[in-house]
């Protein structure tokens, strides 16, 4: 199956760093002030060490007497907690208030991604995957968020406290800070090496990794043949090829970041022993205090750690790039059927539907329907047969215009399906599908799809109309009784139960079933074509059956043969001209008895 | 630490590569000590006038140099020896996983989901690969490092050490049961993200009722409170981190600040040096890694435990379905199958699924069973490969008992087709050649011709050594079919089974292979499952099974005109034949 399409402007770094600051803006305001308080808490957060040092000169002054000293220690450790204090505190809301953004807009972007595809016209969906489409909703956007909350913060953050640390150390003195930095460039080509060798290790154990899941899920599936075949042995050897590839190539990948973290670490060592050499030098021609000695050989410990994550942050950046991409390829994605912008609400429907020489495909060229034409008058009862594939589903599902036919014409009461609104001609329409889609939740629910403002009359009154009363006396929480995913907990009978009150309750003028009985046993059939008799009075009524016994009592049947009307009459009257219909009927006859 | 049968010999195998790198990590650990102490040194030996001259510097910067050169390789060594083997354990594992499981028989994989199979290849080795890495390294660290650690700062600073002490010992049992508390709240979150990931995949695949019903701006509305709670979870998540982050924080803050101003009175006083507290502050930030590392060994060990457990059970699982003792090897099978009064049931059963069938088969003789969905023709063709046991005296091949025959040997004479056409991800030659190790081209194009395939093999540009499934070519259902055919035609067996395989072919296809199996099996047993009347018409015998009874047996003519059921079957799929292709009148 394939996936949304990629669209090629999106890929522009600089149109998707615009549409970013689309859902940055209205929280713009926070951003600032966090950034701004982020500022600040790196500030406070880097004097402890050039404290430690002033600290140190202090008390080794031989010319400030003891209380003095005293003094100092007091008023530097009340300044200190206090800039600790302020430190912790503006770290946490800076925090809190960038995470609360950077979920804001996850949860932003989820739902117009959800509102979008279901957007989406039946015949889009049915291309895609259900699991892309979840994984654009729930995955993808938390990956954007990261980078807001995370990445971008951090990567300023490793900046910035590089920065401050730099500029401390030139004050101590510039020349020790000229001598130690003298290491970056060996740190930074150590570290883009790095980040070359350890991608491609990286990527080359993943792709070993999935080769080997792949053999596995494949092999655990096809166990029975190779044990049939007698191949475990092969297959055993087969597994230690892929396994011994997985391990060499971990081994590698280990081996890069084995290799660049005792080198980064001798690095910084390197640069630590260059500032101890220059540093005491300097205390010896008495251009530096011991006190700032130690200070600046804290901070050197300090300076490099903002390099490797860095490297770690832009690899996140990449990700949340590709994420947003994919985001993007669904949010342009246009629906291919879209209300025209004229479109007409139709407020109220008698119940008659014209095809006019319709053609339809699915794929260009390969015709479903070739040219058919009928009339379905209001309260009339129209029952379409024919063999899987001669196009009988395909006209129910042009009726509530899940396609758009490429010629002829449909009319609803007299208007041009393409005038009208679909989710104005969708509500007078009831859909009873072959496949009986149930949700999580309850029978209530189900039958209601959450709309609240369905009394609890109706849904009874619904129910019982259908002959689900009886199903519900069974279970002990009645309406309220759960339904499990896709309702696995009812038999099929009963969940066609409740899709048909579904249907009933929602008072459609024109009711369609597709195949609706063809997975119910006669006991529950037999309800069903009572209330179906009911219902015919009330709606005009469009019914694709197999059994032929749901639809013997139709105005007309319309037998269908690759895709267009090859017979059509009542039942008898088909049963009298000795064709196809009488053929099937006969096939039935059959069946139920061999069923026996 | 993983104790069980299964784990124990990696100790053994791996022993002298944990106790290098048991030895690395410590004299790492302890020499990397060493260093504030030699800084202070310079410190005080600036101070007190004993380092002058650039000669007297570069003797401490020197001893400096050679344990940062020791350190650098020793980190790499130790990382080498504990993930180095790491990985090798995670293979080891691995390959003894996917050995066994090949002994495993069918009774086995029916209880079992690929995919949690597969999550012991991933999330379980993952979790003893990184107690055997990481886990022990935080163990030695936590251990020695932190043992060494404490010891100087004791002898350094006595009381200033338990004083400092105490807030970060507390601290790591703080972290270790806000842990614990940590991951109920990441659970919540997962929950909420679960509930909404469910929810979406619901309203994606229920979608047709959505529209139909238009409730698509209901079904926003219920999304957006999903997703609201997770942002509510991920909040309260994400608060309650920053909250343990920031006590954390605030305690490692106090002691330094009491380390610092307690150390300065100290100066002031002239009891301490300058140099001294340096390498005090020193020790104490390294000691706050062997805290963290032991409160995140005992959680990455109790991981490794609940997987390790899980691996063992798999490990420890019994075949049944292996050959008895002294099992009957050397004999070739001519194709005969006597059943009598064979009734079988699967291992975790209530009832029989086949029961009392009796029927003989003849050495070449081709036989149909036919029979409804759930009436025991595939069981029956599982029992005939021996993936599960019969009962003594209930099934002869050649004579020989088959709960007394050699499986191997019952498995090299049987060809095999199977329903779905399983064929493996790799050359068409390797998949037709599958049954042999050494692949004779040759053969694999014979056989490929028998089946019926070879001219569409020729058409792909790669020919025999083109790739099928998803790195390669998708064949459509036919042509896997005929693979299939083909792979067990190479083995010119005395009994060939096709289980319901020409179901996926058109009628004419279908006669074509049969009239072609007719020829090429001559003198050999073929048996054929099938649900059309089509497909066994023409064989010699059909075997009728209806609800795991043998209800009919004997040719067309004879079952046509005894068999009442047979004769249903038979008119009905005439009917049906004639309603799909629209013949009306025919």
């Amino acid at each position: 199956m394939r996936d949304f399409k990629e669209n090629e402007d999106v890929r522009k770094d600089k149109t998707l760093i615009q549409r970013f600051y689309g859902y940055l803006q209205p929280h713009i305001k926070t951003f600032i002030l966090s950034f701004i308080l982020m500022i600040i808490g790196t500030f406070t957060g880097t004097i402890l060490p050039l404290a430690s040092g002033l600290a140190i000169d202090q008390m080794t002054n031989p010319l400030l007497s003891l209380s003095t000293k005293i003094w100092i220690i007091v008023i530097g450790s009340i300044v200190l907690i206090i800039t600790s204090g302020l430190s912790m505190i503006v770290n946490y809301y800076q925090n809190i208030m960038l995470q609360r953004v950077g979920q804001k807009i996850t949860h932003t972007i989820r739902h117009q991604v959800f509102n979008h595809i279901s957007t989406l016209s039946i015949g889009q969906l049915n291309q895609l995957p259900v699991g892309s489409l979840v994984t654009r909703t729930t995955n993808d956007p938390a990956n954007i968020s990261d980078m807001f909350t995370n990445t971008i913060v951090n990567l300023v953050r490793s900046v910035l406290t590089m920065i401050i640390i730099l500029v401390i150390l030139l004050v101590i003195s510039p020349f020790m800070t000229l001598v130690t930095v003298s290491v970056i460039p060996f740190i930074l080509l150590a570290t883009h090496i790095y980040r070359q060798l350890a991608r491609d290790a990286y990527r080359s154990m993943r792709t070993k990794v999935s080769q080997m899941n792949a053999y596995l899920s494949e092999h655990i599936s096809g166990m029975k043949i190779i044990q049939v075949f007698h191949q475990e042995k092969k297959k055993q050897a087969g597994f230690k090829l892929v396994n011994t590839e997985v391990k060499t190539s971990s081994i590698k990948e280990m081996l890069t970041f084995s290799i660049y973290r005792p080198v980064l670490y001798f690095l910084s060592m390197l640069a630590t022993l260059l500032a101890i050499y220059v540093g005491i030098t300097s205390i010896f021609e008495g251009i530096l205090t011991v006190g700032l000695f130690v200070s600046f050989y804290v901070y050197v410990g300090q300076l490099f750690e903002p390099i490797q994550q860095m490297s770690e942050q832009l690899n996140t950046i990449q990700g949340s790039f590709a994420s947003a991409e994919k985001i993007f390829d669904v949010l342009d994605t246009k629906p291919d059927i879209v209300d025209a912008i004229d479109a007409i609400e139709l407020t109220s429907f008698q119940g008659k539907v014209e095809f006019k020489d319709v053609w339809f495909s699915y794929i260009p060229d390969e015709w479903v329907l070739k040219g058919v034409s009928f009339t379905v008058n209001p309260h009339d009862t129209i029952a379409f047969v024919g063999a899987t594939g001669s196009g009988k589903t395909t006209i129910l599902q042009l009726i509530v215009r899940n396609y758009q036919v490429q010629k002829g014409q449909i009319l609803i009461d007299g208007i041009p399906i393409e005038t009208i609104t679909r989710a104005s001609l969708r509500k007078h329409i009831g859909q009873m599908l072959q496949d009986v889609f149930l949700f999580s939740g309850t029978i209530e629910e189900n039958i209601t799809l959450r709309n609240e403002t369905m009394t609890e009359e109706a849904i009874l009154k619904a129910s019982e109309y259908v002959g689900l009363d009886y199903v519900l006396k069974k279970q002990p929480l009645g309406l309220k009784q759960e339904v499990k995913e896709r309702g696995k907990n009812f038999s099929a009978g009963e969940r066609q139960l409740i899709s048909f009150a579904r249907a009933v309750v929602y008072q459609p003028t024109l009711m369609i079933l597709d195949e609706a009985t063809s997975n119910i046993d006669s006991e529950t059939e037999a309800i069903i074509q009572t209330s179906l008799k009911k219902m015919m009075d009330v709606s005009t009524m469009l019914i694709v059956a197999h059994r032929l016994s749901t639809i013997q009592h139709s105005n007309r049947i319309i037998v269908m043969s690759k895709g267009s009307i090859v017979e059509s009459g009542t039942h008898q009257a088909l049963l009298n001209q000795k064709g196809l219909y009488y053929n099937l009927y006969l096939l039935q006859e059959d069946e139920e008895k061999s069923s026996l | 630490m993983i104790f069980l049968k299964h784990f124990r010999h990696f100790y053994i195998k791996y022993g002298w590569s944990f106790l290098l790198g048991f030895i690395i990590l410590i004299i790492v650990d302890y020499i990397q000590l060493e260093i504030p102490r030699i800084i202070k040194l310079i410190i005080d030996g600036t101070e007190q006038g004993l380092i002058v001259d650039i000669d007297t510097l570069l003797i401490p910067l020197t001893q400096i140099a050679y344990i940062v050169v020791a350190m650098t390789v020793g980190r790499f060594l130790w990382r080498l020896f504990f993930y180095g083997t790491s990985h090798r354990i995670a293979a080891s594992l691995r390959g003894s996983m996917f050995n066994h499981l090949t002994t495993l028989d069918q009774g086995y994989y029916v209880n079992q989901k690929v995919g949690g199979l597969m999550a012991y290849f991933t999330n379980d080795i993952n979790a003893i690969r990184e107690a055997y890495g990481l886990g022990l390294i935080m163990l030695v660290d936590g251990v020695v490092l932190g043992t060494l650690v404490l010891y100087r700062m004791l002898t350094l600073q006595l009381w200033m050490t338990i004083i400092a002490f105490i807030p970060i010992a507390l601290m790591g049992i703080l972290v270790f049961f806000l842990e614990k508390k940590m991951e109920l709240k990441a659970k919540e979150k997962t929950e909420a993200f679960e509930h909404m990931s469910d929810f979406t995949q619901e309203s994606m695949s229920g979608i047709t009722v959505i529209k139909a019903y238009v409730r698509e701006a209901a079904e926003s509305l219920l999304f957006f409170t999903r997703s609201m709670s997770v942002y509510k979870k991920s909040m309260a998540q994400i608060q309650y981190n920053v909250i343990v982050n920031l006590i954390i924080d605030v305690m490692i803050t106090l002691v330094i600040l009491s380390i610092l101003a307690y150390g300065s009175i100290l100066i002031a006083y002239a009891q301490l040096t300058a140099g001294e507290l340096t390498e005090y502050i020193s020790y104490f930030f390294t000691l706050l890694w062997p805290v963290f590392a032991l409160a995140g060994f005992i959680n990455t060990n109790a991981q490794a435990q609940a997987s390790a457990k899980r691996i063992h059970t798999m490990l420890e699982t019994k075949p049944t379905v292996v050959d008895p003792l002294g099992a009957i090897k050397d004999i070739s099978l001519d194709g005969s199958i006597v059943a009598k009064n064979l009734s079988f049931q699967y291992p975790d059963g209530q009832h029989n699924v086949l029961e009392n069938i009796s029927f003989t088969i003849e050495k070449g003789e081709m036989v149909g069973i036919l029979g409804k969905t759930g009436s025991g023709k595939s069981t029956l063709v599982e029992i005939l490969l021996h993936l599960y046991n019969v009962n003594p005296s209930m099934l002869f091949f050649t004579g020989v008992d088959a709960s007394l025959l050699s499986i191997e040997t019952l498995r090299t004479h049987i060809g095999y087709v199977p329903q779905d056409h399983f064929l493996f991800s790799d050359t068409i030659a390797n998949n037709i050649g599958f049954a042999f190790d050494t692949m004779n081209i040759d053969q694999v194009i014979e056989a490929a011709k028998l089946a019926d395939i070879d001219g569409n093999i020729s058409e792909f540009k790669e020919g025999y050594q083109t790739i099928l499934g998803e790195r390669g070519v998708t064949v459509s259902g036919g042509q896997k079919q005929r693979l299939a055919i083909a792979r067990a035609l190479i083995k010119n067996p005395a009994i060939l089974i096709l289980d319901d395989a020409v179901s996926a072919v058109d009628t004419k296809t279908e006669e074509a292979i049969i009239k072609n199996l007719k020829k090429i099996r001559k003198g050999s047993t073929t048996i054929m499952v099938a649900h059309r009347i089509s497909t066994v018409k023409k064989l010699d015998k059909i075997l009728l099974l209806e609800q795991g009874k043998l209800i009919g047996f004997g040719t067309h003519e004879q079952l046509l005109k005894t068999n009442t059921v047979y004769q249903d079957m038979v008119r009905r799929q005439a009917l049906e034949t004639m309603v799909i292709e629209g013949n009306v009148h025919a």
